[in-house]
């Protein structure tokens, strides 16, 4: 293992956040099974009084889950001076088995976990707990996942050793090249400019239409995560070669460096960001009928839908400005 | 106006030592009226006052409120009646403080600032202006018969002055009911039945009064429309 900083912080992160996590699953197992606010009981009070305290502190968690994903890319593109061959994080994730896969499950707990806090925002708006079920139910879920990404995260980093030979992200995401990654980069800019321009106008029109309708929350938040998921594709095929200035090179680590501005951190927090804001909208839909929430969905709704328009704006803006000024044209 | 079913509170709960202050009582208190509860020290009145007035949580059972002022949930979730003791800190605070007004045995007034400072003290949460604010704290303090005293320190009160401070900050929010705990303890046989009057002309307002007391100027006052008996925490007699 190499005692660095950021390996020695996520280590430390991942076992407080799956400590917190496991714990709240057990008590969001007896919810599912005994919560009952009909009831007077003194289990059903000490529930009461339980379920505020870990939620509260379990939100707090979750919002670090969703950091960790930041961290764990950053410290992965720092490593990568260790390693023979690395040039950038691509590289520092393929010198342990289990790097990409780390990645992927991070990706979707994050997800899962910016969901919870979406619903957990909700349900303490309202004076009754109504969300109180899905939220634990969503936990339940989230555990397994959390615990899986802790395993893989823990057997990856203290795996890497330093000055092995590894691949550099040529290599891993070059044209020509086999596997789902490099294919999605290979992907020409014929296919991509009109999915990623098409689906940006889909997802505004359904984004205008909610606005003003405050109808089709779940067309808005499934259009809004397939642009987010074409942008993330768009980038590294397409929009990744006018900052790189390379017809050839399609890495998506590459952007974090400062000879490229630290780009690739504006971009994949509005790509994350709009992903999780747009999946928040679709996740409170189905409550919008419970009383005591009648008057707070709709305006925490048009909130994240804003939000999630605001970050496809932004992510457009930096990518169509790039696209612009860059002397390379495709 | 104020339901209780089986609202038993138990101190140190799981521990070697646990009290239980409040045992399985049941109540309906009802609303415009004086209900005083009486009973001997340690006969878990302060401590069931303390529950209605949302300043602890019951370790089981609940309590209803009827007919609170609109306004106190977010818009348009207004329940009626609403169950209070598993609501969440962020929707007691509001209700605690537009519900109750509260007078306290020590009447608990905060020493070196002004009487009218201390009126005002409950409603700076509330980001209310201060000119109007001002303005009600004076006339209450008037109504009163605390002009005088608007500037002086709470410091140099006597006891019965002190007393109308704290019926003033009481009232300052307007609340519909008023909570006192042992209120004539520290005052004579004068001072506690114009205590009583004052509770009767709140009463003639339309407020509800709910009263912990053992002074019999209290209990045994006319005023008081219901009287319920506490021992050992539980009620011996009520209606």
């Amino acid at each position: 293992m190499i005692q660095h900083p950021g390996v020695l912080a996520l280590l430390l992160a991942s076992g407080l956040v799956t400590l917190l996590v496991v714990a709240a699953a057990g008590l969001g197992w007896q919810i599912l099974r005994h919560w009952d606010q009909h009831s007077g009981t003194e289990s059903q009070l000490a529930l009461e009084r339980r379920t505020y305290l870990v939620s509260a502190l379990l939100s707090l968690a979750l919002g670090v889950q969703v950091l960790s994903l930041f961290l764990f890319i950053f410290t992965a593109d720092g490593l990568h001076s260790q390693f023979v061959g690395a040039m950038c994080a691509a590289g520092s994730l393929a010198a342990a088995p289990y790097g990409y896969t780390t990645l992927l499950l991070k990706v979707g707990t994050c997800l899962l976990a910016g969901a919870w806090i979406v619903l957990h925002r909700a349900d303490i708006r309202a004076y009754d707990c109504p969300l109180i079920r899905p939220k634990f139910g969503l936990l339940l879920g989230l555990a397994p996942l959390v615990l899986a990404e802790t395993w893989f995260q823990t057997r990856y980093l203290t795996g890497l050793r330093a000055d092995v030979m590894t691949s550099c992200c040529g290599s891993l995401f070059g044209q020509g090249r086999e596997g789902i990654a490099a294919e999605l980069a290979g992907l020409p800019p014929a296919l991509m400019h009109p999915l990623f321009w098409g689906s940006l106008l889909a997802f505004a029109v359904a984004g205008g239409w909610f606005l003003r309708t405050r109808r089709g929350a779940l067309a808005f938040s499934l259009l809004g995560l397939a642009f987010f998921v074409i942008a993330l594709v768009a980038l590294v095929s397409v929009f990744g070669l006018y900052i790189y200035e390379l017809p050839t090179h399609h890495c998506p680590f590459c952007l974090l460096h400062r000879e490229h501005g630290f780009v690739g951190y504006p971009l994949y927090a509005t790509l994350l960001g709009g992903a999780l804001t747009a999946l928040g909208v679709g996740v409170l839909s189905p409550f919008r009928g419970r009383t005591s929430l009648a008057s707070v969905l709709p305006a925490m709704q048009a909130k994240l839908a804003w939000t999630a328009l605001g970050c496809a704006a932004v992510f457009t803006l930096i990518v169509g400005i790039w696209a612009l000024v860059s002397p390379l044209r495709l | 106006m104020i339901e209780l079913a089986q609202v038993v509170k138990t101190y140190s709960a799981g521990l070697a030592t646990p009290y239980t202050a409040v045992a399985g009582v049941t109540l309906d208190i009802p609303g415009g009226q004086l209900t005083v509860l009486k009973g001997p020290s340690g006969s878990g009145k302060t401590t069931l006052l303390s529950l209605i007035g949302c300043m602890a949580r019951p370790t089981s059972g609940r309590i209803h409120l009827r007919g609170l002022p609109p306004g106190l949930l977010p818009q348009g979730a207004d329940a009626d009646p609403l169950e209070i003791t598993s609501l969440p800190e962020r929707f007691l605070t509001t209700i605690r403080r537009r519900t109750f007004g509260f007078i306290f045995q020590q009447f608990n007034l905060v020493r070196g600032i002004s009487v009218l400072e201390n009126v005002m003290l409950p409603t700076y949460p509330t980001g209310e202006d201060r000119e109007t604010v001002e303005a009600r704290a004076v006339t209450r303090l008037e109504a009163l018969g605390m002009a005088r005293h608007l500037k002086a320190p709470v410091d140099r009160l006597s006891g019965g002055e002190a007393q109308r401070v704290a019926i003033a900050r009481a009232l300052i929010n307007d609340p519909p009911v008023i909570i006192a705990d042992e209120p004539t303890a520290h005052l004579d046989s004068r001072l506690s039945a114009e205590f009583m009057e004052l509770m009767g002309q709140f009463k003639g307002a339309g407020r509800t009064l709910l009263i912990a007391s053992h002074d019999p100027i209290v209990h045994d006052s006319p005023l008081a429309d219901l009287v319920i008996v506490m021992r050992d925490g539980q009620v011996v007699t009520a209606p």
